[in-house]
């Protein structure tokens, strides 16, 4: 019951605390603890210090257990920061979102955390849709056209890919007709357990209908565009917390419903369908970085491609699954990373046009290095993790039946690397002729405090690459039925 | 006295004679529910004895077609009218496939009635045949899918059978019958020029459509025409009403009771419909008897699946 | 009686495809609600049970009073011009309806054949959500969008009926609320778009492109 209390309780009675006490600091320090006993907590049921006994829906396993402490870890990151973010100065309309902001924030900590821990289809439906629910207002934070317009059209995609869902949800009691499971409440074990006996037409049906709906939240295409607008035009720290947790929360749902078609006659076909979905999102995201005039939208599409890239190592199976778990750590904490630095440049420069940005590392050099470096991390670059988890990717692929997507997989990456680069490139270092004013004077703060402990956390997890993670991954693999 | 033989004969003089007086009821409600008082329930009797009497004038530019058509139109909505039951009248033309036949009587009235508007050479007349002709196309397939589709079910296709296929007992024949009489209600509405589709009150050209092809029309042509208007709409009637009986309770004079009802409640409807409805933007017709054919069409699948 | 219900609920989206209101849509809506919480109020009569009728009860007050009211109010604040603006004629999307219910009819009865489920609601329910689509897809005001994702929400929950789903009462709660609070900040993004944007179409969201 306590962890249930800390986890899902605890969050949700600050939410309600946060719309009673008004002042911006003690709101903060409230989230700040919850944030921490939130992360303790997770860290101890991941480290198995602690064994959870949760009731009602809810349940942890190897799968649930990970994936809970990286939400955890990217919401400590991202409250730590908060405040000094919420210091900034911002339009008079935005003024009042702040109000707001920690009341969503804990609101979202509280369903998220549901949604991980859920273990029944109905309650994860549930906890999904209030995540999108709490996320939605905060995209608004700046109260301007573009963010309204991105909430508009975050808020009714997801809305309609997760109804999406819930169809599949539907299909999956339909696939039990018959089976043993009829008549049986919608726990994802008992599914999996029993997953033989389910009728393969609906299990397949339900397949599809689950993946497509759920992408528009996981940001894969071809349903990205909803989640491309919002990542971009929301506020840095919920940009972060979207890419680095939101998104793996719907993957996870996605990996639920792969978990129970794996021992069925119906697995090649749901693996194909991922290797699609990974596909097509890394070309989406290498056409679109051709033309993207704005960083935070490329950023965004970067979400695309390695969400794409995880749910293709899904897909491929073997060593690749495992490589995709490391991505899904290495990339939540490379996102935050990003849009920290790149939320730093945005309020300097107040334009997130990459032509209006330039020079950056003489106008700003601490947040210009930083960012610099972050670049280097997402691209796969060593010492940083995803350099580490690409390769396990790319070696599943090479050893699994279809060696030729890795081709296809490493030319993507390729352009999007090169692409990325030169509009970094451009912003870091072109110099604007008419401008040629204060250089190198920019003082120490917070944000770039967090970054640096970022990068040392990252370097230090993919460097030490600790045994428990190892195991933690390798019980999921056993989960999935995958021996390596 | 064999009285099987004669209820044929006895049905069709039944329908002749009573069709201007539901077109009278009708017209009477409508004036009670408006506030007026109304013409009397016999002035369409009037009319018809006026017009008679007149003298008949074509217009010079007329062919023949214009002095044949009124005649062929009456004959042909008479020989319609023989093929319907009252009751449990056998009707006087009744044979396997009259559904067919029946369907298409009607047809070449109408077919007679746009050649006959368009042979005068008047454009207002042209335009009341297009559009005749325009929602006829979309009137056709309701047919179809109403009286149609209980054929189909039944596997009878004469109108007599057909109708006394109809045992309302189970609740989800019960359903089919009241869609279905719904969809010939909407078709009985544009059939008979009322209210939604066609104002049969009005005489301003531009928004009529059946009014408009009769305008050249007077005296013995102008009785004909209207005199078969009447019948039209009575035989709507009868179409509308037969889907009620309680066909396997064999009994003539029940028949006639729910006859008699059924005339009544269904003028009142046609009257209070008539009332509150304002008619329909001409754009919007087709969309509207689509809807009464989507309606069939669900229909038929619905019951044929739930079977 | 579900049948007759389900079939009630086709008619009903028949009328939302031809009607040129947005009131319309706004009745079709209570009325839908009205029958969702008949079909699913009609096994806990006999025998009676107050545990039942808790759902039926939750579900009339949200979609057949608080949702359909909380349109009207943006309607009526927003001063929105009563016709929808579609993009095709309403005589073509009607035929497109009718097609596409047609086609799901034939397939679930074909379906029907393999696993035991309810033909009717099933084919009505997946007729909602494809028609929530095309109205979605086919009308340029939000506020006519909002409706299509209600349309298309009846729909999932139809077709849940006819599955026969046992999702625990709480978790259908949970989903009515959140579907309420979906509509309820579709609301207020209206509101905002309609001030700030100034417009209810889809045209005024035009900015968000590469």
């Amino acid at each position: 019951m306590f962890e249930f209390f800390i986890f899902i309780l605890l969050p949700l009675i600050t939410s309600l605390f946060c719309s009673v006490v008004k002042n911006l600091r003690i709101q903060y320090s409230v989230s700040l603890s919850v944030s921490v006993l939130h992360l303790i907590l997770a860290l101890s049921v991941f480290l198995g210090y602690y064994h959870t006994n949760l009731p009602f829906f809810f349940s942890v396993d190897s799968l649930s257990k990970f994936f809970l402490l990286i939400l955890s870890n990217v919401y400590f990151w991202v409250v730590l920061v908060s405040f000094s973010y919420l210091k900034r100065p911002v339009t008079h309309a935005a003024e009042k979102s702040k109000g707001f902001y920690f009341l969503l924030l804990n609101f979202y900590l509280a369903a998220n955390s549901a949604a991980m821990l859920s273990n029944h289809f109905g309650m994860y439906w549930v906890a999904a849709e209030a995540t999108t629910l709490s996320v939605a207002p905060l995209i608004y934070f700046y109260r301007n056209e573009e963010a309204l317009e991105a909430m508009w059209k975050y808020l009714f995609l997801v809305s309609i890919g997760i109804a999406f869902a819930f169809i599949g949800i539907l299909f999956l009691t339909l696939s039990a007709k018959g089976s043993i499971l009829e008549g049986k409440q919608l726990f994802f074990w008992e599914f999996i357990r029993n997953a033989k006996q389910l009728n393969p037409i609906w299990l397949k049906a339900s397949f599809i209908f689950i993946f497509v709906g759920l992408s528009t939240k996981i940001g894969i295409a071809p349903m990205h565009s909803g989640d491309v607008d919002a990542t971009s035009n929301a506020p840095s720290p919920i940009a972060a917390l979207m890419s680095g947790s939101l998104r793996l929360t719907a993957l996870m749902g996605v990996l639920r419903i792969f978990e129970i078609i794996r021992p069925t006659s119906s697995y090649e076909f749901a693996k194909t369908i991922l290797i699609i979905g990974g596909l097509l999102s890394l070309f989406v995201a290498f056409v679109f970085m051709f033309k993207v005039t704005n960083y935070k939208r490329m950023l965004a599409y970067s979400s695309v491609e390695h969400l794409g890239l995880i749910t293709l190592g899904i897909g491929i199976g073997g060593l690749a699954f495992v490589g995709a778990m490391y991505h899904a750590i290495y990339n939540s904490i490379m996102k935050v990373i990003l849009f920290l630095t790149a939320g730093n440049i945005h309020s300097k420069y107040k334009s997130r046009e990459v032509s209006k940005v330039t020079s950056v590392l003489n106008r700003m050099p601490k947040t210009g290095w930083l960012f610099l470096l972050a670049f280097l991390g997402i691209s796969g670059i060593p010492p940083f993790g995803i350099f580490f988890s690409e390769i396990k990717i790319f070696e599943g692929m090479l050893f699994s039946n279809k060696p030729a997507l890795l081709v296809l997989t490493m030319f993507f990456l390729l352009f999007i690397f090169i692409n990325m680069g030169k509009i970094i490139f451009f912003m870091l270092y072109k110099k604007n002729d008419n401008d040629n004013s204060e250089i190198g004077n920019e003082h120490f703060d917070f944000i770039h405090l967090t970054v640096i402990l970022l990068l040392i956390l990252l370097t230090t997890i993919s460097v030490l690459s600790p045994d428990v993670i190892y195991q933690n991954i390798i019980n999921i693999t056993k989960d999935f039925g995958m021996n390596l | 006295m064999d009285i099987e033989i004669l209820q044929g004969p006895i049905a069709i003089f039944v329908i002749i004679g009573i069709a201007p007086l539901f077109a009278g009821f009708i017209n009477k409600q409508k004036a009670i529910l408006t506030g007026r008082i109304g013409a009397p329930v016999l002035q369409p009797y009037y009319d018809l004895l006026r017009l008679f009497r007149k003298e008949t004038i074509n217009a010079k530019s007329s062919s023949f077609i214009s002095q044949i058509s009124p005649l062929i139109n009456f004959i042909v909505i008479i020989v319609a009218a023989a093929m319907l039951p009252i009751g449990y009248w056998k009707p006087l033309i009744s044979f396997n496939g009259d559904i067919i036949l029946f369907a298409y009587t009607l047809g070449l009235a109408r077919f007679f009635q746009i050649l006959a508007a368009m042979d005068i050479g008047s454009s207002f007349e042209g335009m009341g045949a297009s559009r005749e002709a325009t929602f006829a196309l979309f009137a056709e397939p309701i047919f179809f899918f109403t009286l149609g589709s209980v054929a189909f079910i039944s596997g009878l296709t004469s109108i007599y059978d057909i109708y006394h296929s109809i045992r309302l007992d189970n609740i989800s024949y019960i359903v089919f019958i009241i869609i279905c009489s719904i969809s010939a209600f909407i078709l009985a509405i544009t059939e008979c020029s009322r209210m939604p589709v066609d104002d049969p009150n009005t005489h301003l050209e531009l928004t009529m459509i059946h009014e408009v092809m009769i305008l050249d029309n007077s005296g013995f042509d102008l009785f004909l025409y209207l005199y078969s208007s009447y019948i039209k709409l009575f035989i709507y009637a009868i179409l509308e009403i037969s889907f009620f009986y309680p066909f396997s309770a064999k009994s003539y004079l029940l028949g006639i009771v729910i006859f008699i009802v059924g005339s009544i409640i269904l003028s009142l409807t046609l009257a209070i419909v008539e009332t509150i409805t304002s008619r329909f933007k001409m754009k919007n017709i087709p969309q509207y008897l689509l809807f009464a054919t989507a309606i069939g069409i669900l229909n038929l699948l619905i019951y044929t699946f739930t079977k | 009686m579900g049948n007759v219900l389900s079939i009630l609920f086709c008619l009903s989206l028949f009328y939302v495809s031809i009607t040129s209101r947005v009131k319309g849509y706004v009745t079709v809506l209570q009325i839908q609600g009205v029958l969702l919480s008949l079909i699913i109020v009609i096994p806990f009569i006999y025998p009676f049970s107050i545990y039942g009728i808790i759902l039926p009860a939750t579900l009339l007050l949200v979609k057949v009073f608080l949702i359909p009211r909380y349109i009207n109010k943006i309607i009526l604040d927003l001063d929105i011009r009563r016709v929808i603006d579609p993009t095709i004629q309403q005589f073509s999307f009607l035929l497109l309806v009718i097609a596409t219910m047609v086609v799901i009819f034939v397939v679930s009865n074909i379906l029907s054949q393999s696993t035991e489920l309810n033909v009717i609601p099933f084919a009505s329910g997946f007729s909602a959500i494809v028609i929530g689509i095309y109205i979605i897809m086919f009308r340029r005001k939000l506020i006519v969008h909002v409706a299509g994702f209600l349309i298309l929400e009846n729909g999932i929950f139809l077709f849940g009926t006819a599955v026969a789903s046992e999702l625990p009462m709480m978790i259908e709660l949970g989903t009515l609320l959140d579907v309420f609070v979906v509509v309820f900040l579709m609301g207020i993004a209206i509101n905002k778009i309609s001030t700030t944007l100034d417009g209810f179409d889809v045209t005024a969201l035009g900015r968000l492109k590469d």
